[in-house]
């Protein structure tokens, strides 16, 4: 029957797409080799311990095409000839997914460049090593509470563990429009009122408006800096019902209804930047590796934007994030990875961190240099990283909880609700805590 | 003995090589289907991360499930719908089309190739552009602009959501439906057209009396594999909305897989024979069809 021979035809392609779809897929090991012989015939290098053994590590890097880990492994080589690194190059969105996979049933790698949003799913279950056993307290000789600000310090830390190396940092400040702020003579909103009232009179000049996205980060950001927080003390409830957290996501909710705030909904694009682009938004709240995206996407905006502080009306407040570097706990080479997280942590390499990635780097004193602090002409010769640096100092992580992946479900999808689906904020808000106490109570 | 030992080695000679054969598709379906099959019938009565031990917690999962998770209920409601709607539009949307081209209209192959297009391009790429369409300020709501409607938030609005993934996930399937059909169209013999036509049959009363019964296998097996394909949807959802705006295309599988990302793999084990019992339901049905009618 005529059929059924299409019928097989059909089953034939389907499975033939699908066996090429999952070939394509692999990961693409970008190794950087370097020959053997060339490097034992340099015995001036390591002139200490010319038998010790040859290991690989691997390390995933998940920065893609502005690695800021591939041009380091050369010199990392060169002052450790024991030591070759294949790093495997990835993808952030494949990455965690990857992750889940060789941690639960394979053989991880040995260095991981980590989104700290996922730490607290790993955290609790022992899945990283304790750095500290290797540290010491220390990193390249300089004590870590003089290496990192205490806001990052606590980000790394879990219980009385040391999870994670920060090599990059994430908080929140305020993206505005500099050249529509100077045409129509407004400042720059330091406080919640001012930040609704300067939304307001861009929105009736159709000059843009403040950008409000239905997600944990924007929503945290309002709870903490109006003294709030998502989850009490000891993170055992849910918190954001509390007057304080009903009382910033109202406000935050009623941006877009006042005509001051831009309903971001993803149908528009997982990113706001068309948004950017055609003058909808003129105001948003994002981190240091936005500056990044904004210079790829919009070169021609040169000189129109510039970051502050974002405006509180108790306290500024952000959540803290980054890149982490960490060793799985069944890392094959813990001693191999830490030399390498310590040589991807000086300042010179950490220096370089924003030189290719264009993030921020973690270490204070990469921080501060020069090369990092320059002013920079695409907004408008601010000494942008200043402004990031300072609202770290009020800037906390997400609670370390092993149910922190489904508070965050319920948290956006509740926030959701609210902005998409008009739901009364004080009644999603006690409805979503009541499951977050679930979750927390069954973790 | 040895009359009985070379009928033996006859025998082995004889079907060995079958076996051999059979011997890696067996194996292959041993190590990828059955094992962890088993393995993950066994997990889903457990507590289990994938880092440390499982530990054995008996039906809880289950019982958590239908007890106490509103999000499963509802991906549950929301994959039932998708399935229902899917089933009502695209089959009749591909039968329908594929009476117009039975029709003799001129570019057949042509057309039945470029229904059938979708159904080879990858679903990611297919949900990609359906995204696209969707947007705010897309194609579909500046068609929406010209007839002076208002543009519908096609993927952001809770009501609208599930709908429109619908009807992305029609777009790429029904030219299945429309070759299948096609072909069992040309199959039915044209002298029952003549016979009925000489007994005084009009058109509707050809397509119902004849077409139809005849049709009968084709649209059993489409309703059932399109049954079985709805229940497991996911690309769709994970590319155009990843299960939001409010959970309101959440689906069973997606939910799954969110799940398998929070590493609970024992609840996500659960998930999985829950949506396996659900088509096993299917799957004997499908059978029991097609046994008997062959």
């Amino acid at each position: 029957m005529s059929f059924k021979r299409l019928f097989i035809i059909t089953a034939l392609l389907l499975g033939l797409s699908l066996i090429l779809g999952a070939c394509s897929s692999g990961a693409a090991p970008t190794s950087a080799p370097a020959e053997p012989a060339q490097e034992q015939a340099q015995p001036t290098t390591a002139p200490a311990q010319p038998a010790a053994e040859q290991v690989t590590i691997t390390v995933w890097d998940y920065y893609g095409e502005s690695s800021p880990i591939v041009p380091i492994v050369e010199a990392f080589e060169a002052a450790n000839p024991n030591i070759k690194v294949q790093v495997e190059a990835l993808d952030w969105d494949s990455t965690l997914e990857k992750l889940n996979v060789v941690m639960t049933g394979g053989t991880p790698p040995d260095v991981v460049t980590l989104d700290m949003t996922w730490l607290p799913t790993f955290a609790p279950l022992g899945a990283f090593t304790d750095l500290n056993q290797f540290a010491q307290g220390k990193l390249n000789g300089v004590p870590l509470d003089k290496a990192y600000s205490p806001g990052a310090l606590k980000a790394m830390s879990y219980n009385d563990q040391m999870l994670a190396m920060l090599y990059d940092f994430d908080v929140y400040a305020l993206y505005y429009r500099a050249d529509i702020f100077e045409e129509m003579g407004l400042d720059v909103p330091t406080t919640w009122d001012e930040l609704m009232a300067v939304g307001k009179k861009l929105g009736e000049a159709g000059k843009g408006q403040y950008a409000v996205m239905p997600d944990t980060f924007h929503a945290a950001q309002f709870i903490y800096e109006n003294g709030g927080s998502i989850l009490n003390e000891d993170n055992t409830a849910a918190a954001f019902n509390q007057p304080e957290g009903v009382e910033a996501v109202s406000f935050y909710a009623n941006l877009p209804q006042e005509g001051a705030g831009y309903v971001w909904s993803f149908e528009e694009g997982w990113e706001i930047t068309p948004g950017l682009k055609d003058g909808r938004i003129a105001m948003f709240s994002d981190g240091p590796y936005y500056m990044g995206i904004l210079k790829d996407a919009a070169p021609e905006m040169e000189g129109q934007w510039k970051v502050a502080v974002h405006p509180y009306s108790k306290q500024p407040g952000s959540y803290l994030g980054g890149t982490g570097l960490v060793i799985p706990a069944k890392a094959e080479h813990p001693d191999a990875a830490w030399k390498f997280i310590e040589f991807a942590m000086t300042k010179e390499n950490q220096i370089g961190v924003f030189e290719n990635a264009g993030a921020a780097p973690a270490l204070l004193e990469a921080l501060q240099s020069d090369e990092v602090n320059a002013p920079d002409p695409y907004f408008g010769n601010q000494r942008t990283l200043e402004v990031f640096l300072k609202a770290m100092d009020t800037a906390r992580p997400f609670p370390y909880v092993r149910a922190w992946n489904q508070i965050d479900e319920i948290f956006t999808s509740t926030m959701e609700e609210i902005l998409f689906g008009g739901a009364d904020v004080k009644e999603a808000l006690d409805a979503a805590a009541e499951a977050v106490n679930d979750a927390l109570s069954s973790q | 003995m040895s009359s009985v030992r070379s009928s033996r080695q006859r025998r082995i000679r004889q079907y060995g090589i079958g076996y051999a054969f059979i011997a890696a598709p067996v194996l292959a379906g041993v190590i990828f289907l059955l094992i962890p099959m088993v393995t993950t019938l066994v997990w889903s009565f457990t507590r289990f991360n994938g880092l440390q031990p499982p530990q054995f917690v008996g039906l809880d999962n289950y019982a958590r499930l239908f007890s106490h998770d509103r999000i499963f209920i509802k991906a549950l409601w929301n994959t039932t719908r998708f399935t229902i709607l899917g089933m009502l539009i695209g089959p009749t949307l591909g039968l329908l089309t594929a009476l117009m081209l039975n029709q003799k209209v001129k570019f057949q192959t042509f057309y039945r190739t470029a229904y059938f297009l979708p159904v080879m391009t990858s679903l990611v790429v297919v949900a990609t552009i359906w995204r696209m369409l969707y947007n705010k300020h897309g194609l579909l709501n500046l068609a929406l602009g010209v007839l002076g409607i208002e543009p519908i938030r096609w993927l952001s609005d809770p009501h609208w959501a599930l709908f429109s993934i619908v009807i992305a996930s029609v777009w790429q399937g029904f030219g299945f439906e429309t070759v299948i059909f096609l072909a069992a169209l040309q199959g039915i013999p044209q002298t029952l057209y003549e016979a009925a036509a000489l007994d005084g049959a009009n058109a509707w009363q050809r397509f119902r009396h004849v077409t139809l019964p005849a049709l009968r296998p084709v649209l059993l097996f489409i309703y059932i594999i399109g049954i079985i394909g709805s229940f497991q949807v996911f690309d769709q959802v994970f590319v155009m909305t990843s299960g939001g705006p409010a959970n309101s295309t959440i689906t069973l599988v997606y939910y799954l897989y969110s799940k398998f990302m929070d590493l609970r793999l024992g609840y996500a084990s659960a998930i999985a024979y829950v949506l396996f019992g659900i088509l096993m339901i299917f799957s004997y049905l499908q059978w029991r069809f097609f046994t008997e009618k062959d």
